[in-house]
């Protein structure tokens, strides 16, 4: 099962295969796609901060401080693809 | 196989990797459930519509189309929707052609219609939607298709239409 498959990289400690399927779920089972879908989310989260504008530190801090793994980790998924939108190109079939 | 309007691959390579991605994540059925004999035609039997298409009223919480290991939740359609009350959340098929005309992978509108010709006798009042990125088979058989499988036996349906995007 691919749950399982996942959860048995895990405890073999096999980043290969965990990276490999985080490439494939954000290229559409393209993975050097997939590689480049992430590149580009975190160039579209650099872009905004290079003049230095405010941000809502304390929001990011108390989220951090607050809220648990799991939900940290869904929104880092939510983050990758709302990064992804700004771009401007947009690959997959469908929308959110 | 998605195919763009030009006839070409829209995602090429796509197959080759299934396997490694998605490896052992097929249902293996070996006490297989032989399927119920229609009691009654179909001229006068109530039919439920059950789509993995990601078909959703607006304004109800969307698919978890970006969580790695898949969104285990349905969506109650009613049959009566119009199109444009109705939206799609998945990423993993083309929608160009359901934008145009929802109808090619959520045949609601077809449905009604065979209704009036009386083709069918008629329809639940809800239809059922999810979406197919499930990557926790055991998890799809256990708790979604057991929740959905009893939402429609409650509409008290004759047939169910299933039918994958």
């Amino acid at each position: 099962m691919s749950l399982a498959y996942l959860k048995t990289a895990i405890a073999e400690g096999d980043s290969e295969k965990l990276i490999r399927y985080v490439r494939l779920h954000f290229g559409d089972g393209n993975e050097a796609r997939g590689a480049k879908e992430i590149d580009k989310a975190w160039i579209e989260a650099l872009k905004p901060l290079l003049e230095i504008p405010p941000t809502d530190r304390e929001f990011i801090l108390q989220t951090l401080a607050e809220k648990d793994a799991a939900t940290l980790a869904h929104l880092f998924f939510h983050l990758h693809f709302y990064f992804v939108g700004r771009s401007g190109e947009w690959i997959h079939d469908g929308n959110l | 196989m998605a195919i763009s309007e030009q006839g070409k691959e829209l995602r090429p390579g796509l197959w080759e990797t299934v396997n490694e991605r998605y490896p052992g994540s097929m249902i293996t059925k070996t006490d297989l459930v032989p399927l119920a004999k229609l009691s009654k035609p179909l001229c006068e039997a109530r039919l439920a519509f059950v789509s993995t298409a990601g078909v959703q009223p607006k304004g109800t919480l969307p698919f978890d189309t970006v969580h790695p290991v898949g969104d285990y939740s349905f969506r109650r359609v009613p049959s009566a929707s119009k199109p444009a009350d109705l939206e799609i959340h998945q990423l993993k098929y083309p929608t160009f052609g359901a934008k145009r005309d929802l109808n090619v992978i959520f045949p609601i509108e077809r449905l009604r219609d065979l209704v009036t010709e009386k083709f069918i006798g008629s329809l639940t009042e809800n239809f059922f939607s999810f979406i197919g990125y499930n990557m926790d088979p055991e998890r799809l058989e256990r708790n979604l298709a057991e929740e959905i499988a009893a939402a429609v036996e409650a509409e008290n349906p004759d047939v169910a239409l299933l039918a994958p995007a």
